[in-house]
């Protein structure tokens, strides 16, 4: 009996010693991050990117869009890529096998003719059946391939490709008319070092979305929605920019990123297998340059905005966080060899294992404080005062972390134009504390069996186009 | 105890969460009121500036001008910055006044500041309105720190006189970590004018990125003086130069360069091939096409890439001889080039 009790504190230990870090750690990324946005204000201050428009010389850039099933949203998606501001650039859609009409709908929008292009495959993928090439948008190019996942697809486009710079775009995404140049100033900047760039993607639900723009930014009725709005915000204002300012950045968003193609050809491209690709390939470069001894950064950029529709059901969003934690997973499985290896600098010393304790290991720690609770529940064992203070002082720690998200938004862009927002926005952040974190963080332990019954599948997701995003309660 | 320390860090957390959430709020308020004064504030100068931009004389409405709104500098800033978007040329000139008679002390003191993103905004507004007689602030900017160096030489560059053209390639040549990419974009906005500077940089011993972009240069600028310059370079060891060589030499479209590229197109380097063949394209010397056509069988995809677009450049003859290698059977990667080149030159020349 005592050594169940003497294990049992020594578990409750192990929780409020991770509960106490993590939330640390999140506080300082979001003063590092505060710090970040006010020096990245200043020193843009005055800069006119249309002057980077105007420059007779600049890197061309591939957008490349991969699709599967696609056909809500992939219209007023690839209106709005071609119509960002940047002088030279194609869009590549690759058709990864849709079995719905996004070829069709793709087709039938943009006066889609076969072309017979001879390309190199440099990368793996599965076979192409075709490449089509709009009438009436010449810059845009449509790989139609036999379906073979986010990455393969990735792989295809990057074939097809001409440009020495690519853009991974989500095919249900919307990016800003200025982003790309708003993106590519680190590349113009410091040519040589920098290997890759990302910026904030943000849901447009609840957004008024016509013409492929972002004309309107609301807050959706959705709770579920709402949530997310914050662990956005959270995750790209707070997190990613604070690990950025470390030089931590391992992950820059499939939806919205933009590589240089020689690093990625060089590493092989995107890893078919891989479920989170996008963290694998930005790893992969980044060991590449350590194994080749030459200095790199990779960039993450407050203001360049994508914005993509998050979904609105607990089942679609249980799918993709559970397939996002796979492949937080499966990476650093891969990557092993990186933790707490000196060779591979800040990458290696800090970022790999924060992902690994917190990031990785954090739901199961956060779901073994729920089941002790419950077991001391059952045993009549909680000192019941201290639970309730405690619980609260969880919630206004979390609340707290997620008012400074907000305060960074405030600071950067402060998209959302009502003060109504910031207190909708507030109540998600003491709200997501009674159901919505403890749920994720049970999909997110129960990934980690799934990884080991080795369930590599990504799970569908349902669009509903932009249109309509966000407008049911 | 431990209960204790939870009870405080509860209160602690209330009332950061608290105040936390009422400064963004009071923040909101402040700024919103603060912008709706500014609007205001924009919108009276802006008519006020649009009179001095269309009176008879503009310089003395603009020294009126400035009298009157001088002191709301931040919003003053901020329109001048957006006029200076809208204008070019000669009717930059209020401007300008509006500038020197109100922001310009402060922004020359602030050229010093000990903060890389106060000199940096400064610098900035100097690219706009300085006058070529104020070289000499920014010329002390060049050994900053690169970007703040690279936004001096966008200044420079905006009052170009002989004086800050050899500033501008003294720096160059002593760069040690030049960003050619910037490099590129200064040179190419300051135009013919650098030639002489560029002959001279070329002779001197560089290294070959250096002499590859001015290579580069004297091709995008079109400086036809510089072909002999260029031809130099078309032997030597070095293969990216002599790829830039090839590139220049097809922009600049001296027919005598033909010899040149023919050479060029028997490189040991497949890139400077397909470079050279792509620049023969453009000169559209029919003797050429035999070379071409060899081109579009080469087993290199970048040689047969170049060589099929070259001879797509010249018109109705060349593409009569992509018909008829897509037609042939006996290379089969040569004839799928021919078919995307045509298939391209049709389907992107419908599109645009």
């Amino acid at each position: 009996m005592d050594a169940l009790r003497f294990l049992g504190g020594g578990i409750e230990a192990v929780i409020l010693v991770y509960f106490l870090l993590i939330n640390t750690f999140y506080f300082l990324f979001s003063i590092l991050s505060l710090a970040g946005i006010l020096r990245y204000r200043r020193l843009v201050t005055f800069v006119r990117f249309g002057e980077i428009f105007r420059m007779p010389i600049v890197k061309p850039i591939s957008l490349i869009v991969p699709a599967f099933n696609e056909g809500q949203g992939i219209i007023d998606s690839i209106r709005s890529l071609l119509s960002v501001r940047y002088p030279v650039f194609e869009v590549i859609v690759v058709n990864d096998g849709s079995t719905d009409q996004t070829l069709a709908r793709l087709v039938e929008a943009f006066e889609l003719r076969p072309w017979k292009a001879v390309y190199r495959k440099s990368l793996p993928s599965q076979p192409i059946r075709g490449i089509y090439r709009s009438s009436i948008q010449p810059k845009l190019i449509v790989v139609d391939k036999v379906n073979g996942r986010k990455a393969d697809a990735m792989n295809a486009g990057l074939n097809v490709s001409r440009y020495p710079l690519f853009c991974a775009v989500d095919g249900d995404s919307i990016l800003e008319k200025d982003a790309l140049l708003k993106v590519v100033r680190p590349f113009l900047e410091d040519p040589e070092r920098t290997i890759g760039a990302g910026g904030i993607i943000r849901l447009s639900n609840g957004c008024d979305v016509r013409e492929g723009q972002v004309v309107g930014v609301g807050i959706p009725r959705n709770w579920i929605a709402r949530f997310q709005i914050l662990e956005y915000l959270r995750a790209f204002l707070g997190g990613r920019l604070g690990m950025a300012m470390m030089r931590s950045t391992l992950i820059i968003s499939g939806a919205f990123g933009i590589f240089r193609k020689d690093i990625a050809m060089a590493c092989g491209g995107y890893r078919a297998a891989s479920i989170t690709e996008d963290m694998d390939l930005c790893i992969r470069m980044q060991k590449h340059m350590h194994d080749m001894k030459k200095p790199y950064r990779v960039q993450f950029i407050p203001d360049p905005i994508c914005w993509t529709e998050a979904p609105e059901s607990l089942r679609v969003l249980a799918r993709q966080r559970s397939r996002w934690h796979r492949g937080l997973i499966q990476t650093l499985v891969r990557y092993r060899s990186m933790l707490f290896n000196p060779r591979y600098g800040v990458a290696g010393l800090f970022a790999m294992p924060f992902y690994a304790l917190f990031e990785m290991t954090g739901p199961f720690i956060e779901c073994l404080g729920y089941a002790l609770f419950l077991s001391h529940l059952l045993l009549g064992q909680v000192n019941y005062p201290f639970a309730v203070t405690f619980f609260f002082v969880a919630v206004f720690y979390g609340t707290f972390v997620s008012l400074l998200s907000i305060l960074l938004e405030e600071l950067s862009e402060r998209r959302y134009p009502r003060l109504r927002d910031i207190f909708i926005l507030t109540a998600a952040g003491v709200a997501e504390n009674l159901f919505y974190r403890q749920y994720l963080s049970v999909v997110r332990a129960w990934s980690m069996i799934d990884f080991m019954k080795g369930k590599n599948e990504w799970g569908a997701m349902e669009k509903r186009g932009f249109a309509r995003a966000g407008q049911t309660p | 105890m431990l209960s204790i320390v939870v009870l405080y860090s509860f209160v602690y957390l209330l009332l950061m969460s608290f105040s936390l959430f009422l400064f963004i709020f009071g923040r909101r308020l402040l700024i919103e009121s603060r912008e709706r004064r500014d609007r205001r504030i924009y919108d009276l100068m802006e008519r006020d500036l649009l009179e001095v931009l269309t009176a008879r004389d503009p310089r003395g409405e603009a020294i009126a001008f400035a009298r009157k709104h001088g002191s709301q500098s931040r919003v003053l800033k901020e329109l001048l910055v957006a006029y200076r978007e809208a204008l070019a040329g000669r009717t930059l000139e209020p401007l300008k006044v509006i500038f020197e008679r109100t922001i310009r002390g402060r922004c020359l003191r602030e050229l010093h500041s000990r903060w890389l993103a106060a000199r940096l905004q400064n610098v900035r507004l100097f690219i706009d309105f300085s006058r070529p007689e104020e070289a000499v602030h920014l010329v002390k900017l060049l050994h900053d720190k690169p970007i703040v160096r690279l936004a001096a030489l966008n200044a420079l560059a905006g009052i170009a006189s002989r004086e800050t053209l050899a500033h501008i390639f003294d720096l160059f040549e002593k760069d040690p970590a030049p960003n050619l990419y910037a490099y590129s974009n200064i040179f190419f906005s300051l135009g013919p004018r650098i030639e002489p500077f560029i002959r001279t940089t070329l002779d001197k011993p560089l290294p070959p990125a250096k002499s590859g972009l001015l290579v580069e240069m004297a091709g995008r600028l079109l400086l036809r003086g510089l072909y002999l310059d260029v031809i130099a370079f078309a032997r030597h060891p070095d293969k990216e130069l002599r790829i830039r060589a090839a590139r220049a030499l097809g922009r600049l479209l001296v027919p005598e360069s033909v010899r040149t590229l023919t050479d060029l197109a028997a490189d040991a380097s497949w890139e400077v091939q397909a470079q050279a063949l792509r620049s023969l394209g453009r000169l559209q010397d029919w003797r050429t096409i035999p070379i071409m056509i060899k081109g579009i069988f080469s087993p290199q995809w970048h040689v047969r890439f170049n060589a099929g677009y070259g001879l797509a450049a010249f018109g109705l003859v060349g593409i009569l001889q992509l018909q008829e290698i897509s037609r042939q059977k006996e290379d089969r990667f040569a004839a799928d080039m021919a078919s995307m080149v045509l298939d391209t030159v049709i389907l992107t020349g419908g599109a645009s």
